[in-house]
């Protein structure tokens, strides 16, 4: 530790102060006086509480959110739970090809992507036009300003997130395990579901937990495909603040969204442990 | 001719240019302990994984019971397995990890429970049904991993290096386990090892693989007292080589010449050769003796000592011939000459004529 | 044998298959905005009736998008200094420090990271009504750094935490002062991860959106901001122009990462 201590007096602390400092001004106070105006504005009480849990209006976004976050978990995890195992094994120049478009879709630019996606899937869009020249359908479909657009653009973006970290649970994997489980007298449907998922699992939990707590949050997307109609709970914090100016509301929503997400992270944290307890 | 039990036939794998196994040929009788011993990238791993059918062959055919297995997939080979790695499921239970071939042959509850425990009894881990494998020794994960291999009493049992992540006294308990194990269960073993000792432990016969060939198949004792090729000499046993060239050869015996003039006769010779080639002469270590005064021609030669290391039981000396050549002696504890060798000694290293063996070099 | 690629049989293929879908899905919309915005169809038809560069001459025309992508700019590098610097001095007590509650601080740093961005956004923007600083260059800059310094803490004390101490403390038994030691052993140590770190923090702020939104006034927006409000009136393939533009950065700050990559593993 004679590197730690000898040039700065004391433990090191000090170094720390600038971000501390930087965090305690522009982050922990703003959001604490945030949560504070739920309950102070416009009058004392828990009455923002009330109207937010109460009322159908509020209900329609709750379910909007929660419906969207858990279908987008869903579809993500089916999706990339072949493509990591694929990229775990198949020969390096294809998995390099492969993972250099992962990387290139992740890294363009948020309102790129969902503008591609806006275009593809408006009326007149390519989506539709082609769904009619292949004789699928013969009105085009809605697909934006809905939460079936929303759904589309928010898979597209999440779909990273839970490959990456997948895959390197997938190639954590001994192969030998799957040798031994074959040499056992285990078909390979057997050996996927005795032995490659409960092993990928963890993985597959804590990946979908972190996507789905992502969608919950996610203001972008949901606002340029989801339309004013189909709000989610973002949407809900922005729209209270900034045309309502009804700071009550918008943060007793915040509180709510802050709630869940720190709640569903700690719920993430205990499982990994567990898993690396184990 | 009968069938062999076990008949690997002219394996071939290449990989690219690449050739990791070339015309492998070995028959193995039911019950028998075969050992598979030569370095690494000899071929012997992969001769065992074609076996196990995680690779498929180039060329050849295996064929257990004289049906070949080559088109039938690994889960249905019904053989067993110890890999090198600890293969345990992490997410079972010790007594889940061994019901496993059980459960996916679909056996009824009562016999799984009853085969289990049997097998764990076999390996001498009885109660250990609740484990997880995480929480055992690395010894304690392969026995287990040894009563998964034989819970569904499969004919042939593929070993590949199962000791080697373990530290010494560990892998001799174990061997020791494995010899009872393949007495009482009497099921024919596949091993694979790059440690002599190991391999003259456990085996009932020895392939010798090198470079994708098998050298020499043979007892431990069949090879140690004749070894057909130089490597199978320089493998089994450290033994110590001189360099020089055959002087005259007769019926299969040589006289061998070295680089200081003095000549070595009437050994057997090894591979072919003709007069004037290089050829080494190969001395076991425990036929040699060190003596002050030189012994009778043609099995002595002068050294120089260069370094002694006490060893307990005994006392290597290392020395080297007048041309450069190394060679270890050891002396046992209490030898006249332990206490008093030095650097720089000049002494005579003398053996017993029948123990000498000429190797053509090549 | 799941994890062996040629022992796979049929399944090989249905993997492959799969893996070329999603790669097509996820390649498609972004080559797709990149033919748009060379072709002729203000309806934005596709394929496009014929090729043009109006809509690139239409966005360097532009004074606004020229401003708002120089305000980008301006706050990326000042958010990516900062953001090192801040990252840098952090990481050095997180994981060179000897006081306790350092698991604790660590996961303070990252929580800006973890909370939903529509949060800290509506909080600073409260915030800052408040002190003034909505609308102005520091008001940015304060946002992006709180959502960048994550990203650099993370990288950074990755790197420290693989670079041997002992190896700064023969440096000073070699003569040197602890800050020399510092200075010409530990930071050259970990410049990759400094590399990286700076990349990130430019990245994040050059690409953020919701936060910018709420910090932008008419006179100073960025160019995530001005895409934003274009957006919500109309799908012109202006901002098809611009998307590629922004692809076109994304490719090559990727192959400067990847470079980084390898200079680092030679």
């Amino acid at each position: 530790m004679l590197s730690a201590t000898s040039g700065g007096r004391g433990s090191g602390l000090g170094f720390a102060m600038p971000a501390i400092l930087l965090l305690l001004a522009f982050f922990v106070i703003p959001v604490a006086f945030l949560l504070m105006r739920s309950v102070t504005e416009p009058a004392p009480g828990l009455q923002n509480y009330a109207t937010l849990l109460g009322s159908t209006t509020y209900a329609k976004i709750f379910f909007n959110t929660f419906f969207v976050a858990g279908v987008v978990t869903a579809i993500t995890v089916l999706i990339a739970f072949p493509v990591a195992w694929a990229l775990a094994i198949m020969p390096a120049r294809w998995s390099a090809v492969i993972f250099a478009v992962i990387l290139l879709s992740m890294w363009t630019n948020l309102l790129a992507r969902t503008y591609a996606w806006m275009v593809l899937l408006q009326q007149t869009g390519l989506i539709n036009r082609m769904l009619k020249a292949i004789g699928l359908i013969d009105q085009p479909l809605q697909l934006t300003n809905n939460l079936i657009g929303v759904t589309i653009g928010m898979v597209y973006i999440m779909l990273p997130f839970m490959i990456l970290p997948l895959l390197g649970v997938i190639r954590k994997i001994d192969p030998a395990i799957l040798q031994a489980a074959a040499l056992c007298g285990a078909t390979r449907a057997q050996a996927l579901r005795r032995v490659l998922l409960p092993l990928a699992g963890p993985g597959l939990a804590s990946g979908g937990l972190m996507v789905f707590v992502m969608s919950l949050g996610y203001f972008v997307t949901p606002s340029l495909l989801g339309g004013t109609a189909n709000m989610m709970l973002a949407e809900l914090i922005a729209q209270q603040v900034q045309s309502l100016v009804n700071w009550g509301m918008g943060g007793a929503a915040a509180f709510v969204l802050l709630v869940v997400t720190l709640g569903l992270y700690a719920v993430q944290l205990r499982f990994f442990d567990q898993a690396e307890a184990r | 001719m009968t069938t062999p039990f076990l008949h690997i036939n002219g394996i071939r794998k290449t990989y690219g240019d690449v050739v990791a196994t070339d015309h492998v040929e070995l028959s193995i009788a039911e019950g028998e302990f075969m050992t598979f011993l030569g370095p690494s990238g000899s071929g012997k791993s992969t001769t065992l994984y074609i076996l196990a059918g995680f690779q498929d062959p180039t060329a050849g055919d295996i064929r257990l019971r004289g049906q070949s297995i080559l088109r039938t997939p690994s889960h249905k080979r019904n053989i067993g397995m110890v890999f090198q790695r600890y293969t345990l499921f992490p997410h079972l239970s010790v007594g889940e990890n061994v019901a496993f071939p059980l459960r996916v042959r679909r056996m009824g509850q009562a016999e799984v429970a009853a085969k289990v425990k049997r097998a764990l009894s076999l390996v001498r881990l009885d109660g250990f049904e609740d484990r997880m494998p995480a929480r055992m020794s690395g010894g304690q994960q392969q026995r287990v991993a040894l009563a998964r291999a034989l819970v569904y009493d499969p004919p042939v049992l593929l070993m590949d290096e199962p000791l080697s992540a373990l530290d010494k006294k560990l892998r001799e308990e174990i061997q020791f386990e494995i010899r009872r194990i393949h007495q009482e269960t009497g099921v024919t073993i596949l091993y694979v090892t790059h440690d002599q000792e190991e391999a003259l432990r456990l085996s009932d016969r020895i392939a010798i693989f090198n470079r994708g060939k098998i050298e020499q198949v043979g007892t431990g004792p069949e090879l140690y007292a004749n070894p057909a090729t130089h490597f199978v000499a320089d493998f089994i046993g450290d033994s110590a080589f001189l360099s020089g060239r055959l002087a005259s050869l007769k019926g299969g015996r040589a006289a061998i010449r070295f680089e200081g003039g003095q000549q070595i006769v009437d050994v057997p010779l090894h591979g072919a050769g003709q007069e004037g080639q290089a050829a080494d002469l190969m001395l076991r270590p425990e036929r040699m003796e060190l003596t002050p005064e030189a012994g009778p021609a043609g099995a002595s030669l002068p050294v120089t000592v260069q370094d002694i290391t006490f060893l307990g039981n005994c006392t290597s000396v290392a020395a080297r011939t007048d041309w450069g050549d190394a060679l270890t002696v050891r002396l046992n504890f209490g030898h006249p000459l332990a206490g008093r060798v030095a650097r720089g000694d000049r002494l005579n290293v003398r053996w017993s004529p029948e123990a000498a063996h000429a190797f053509v070099r090549g | 044998m799941l994890l062996d690629f040629d022992k796979l049989g049929a399944w090989k293929w249905a993997l492959s298959a799969i893996c070329a879908v999603m790669a097509l899905f996820l390649l498609l919309p972004i080559l797709f905005i990149v033919a748009l915005s060379f072709g002729s169809s203000r309806w934005l038809i596709f394929p496009p009736p014929g090729w043009t560069l109006k809509w690139y001459e239409e966005l360097f025309a532009d004074p606004r998008w020229i401003g708002a992508a120089l305000t980008s700019a301006k706050i990326g590098v000042i958010v990516m200094v900062l953001s090192v610097v801040l990252g840098l001095l952090a990481s050095m007590a997180l994981v060179r420090g000897t006081f306790r509650g350092r698991a604790v601080l660590r996961a303070f740093f990252l929580t800006p990271m973890v909370l939903p961005v529509v949060i800290v956004a509506v909080a600073l923007y409260a915030a800052f009504l408040r002190l003034g600083l909505n609308g102005t260059l520091p008001g940015f800059v304060i946002a992006h750094l709180i959502v960048a310094l994550p990203f650099a803490i993370i990288t950074i004390s990755g790197a420290l935490e693989t670079f041997d101490p002992s190896i700064e403390d023969a440096a000073i038994l070699c003569g040197a002062s602890p800050w020399e030691a510092r200075l010409r052993v530990t930071l050259p140590g970990i410049r990759h991860g400094l590399f990286s770190a700076a990349i990130f923090s430019f990245l994040i702020s050059w690409d953020e959106v919701v936060l910018a939104i709420f910090m932008a006034s008419p006179a100073l927006q960025t160019l995530p901001v001005k895409v934003w409000t274009t957006l919500r009136q109309d799908l012109t393939p202006v901002i098809a122009a611009a998307s590629t533009l922004l692809v076109a950065l994304t490719v090559i700050l990727m192959i400067v990462a990847a470079l980084i990559r390898k200079g680092k593993s030679e």
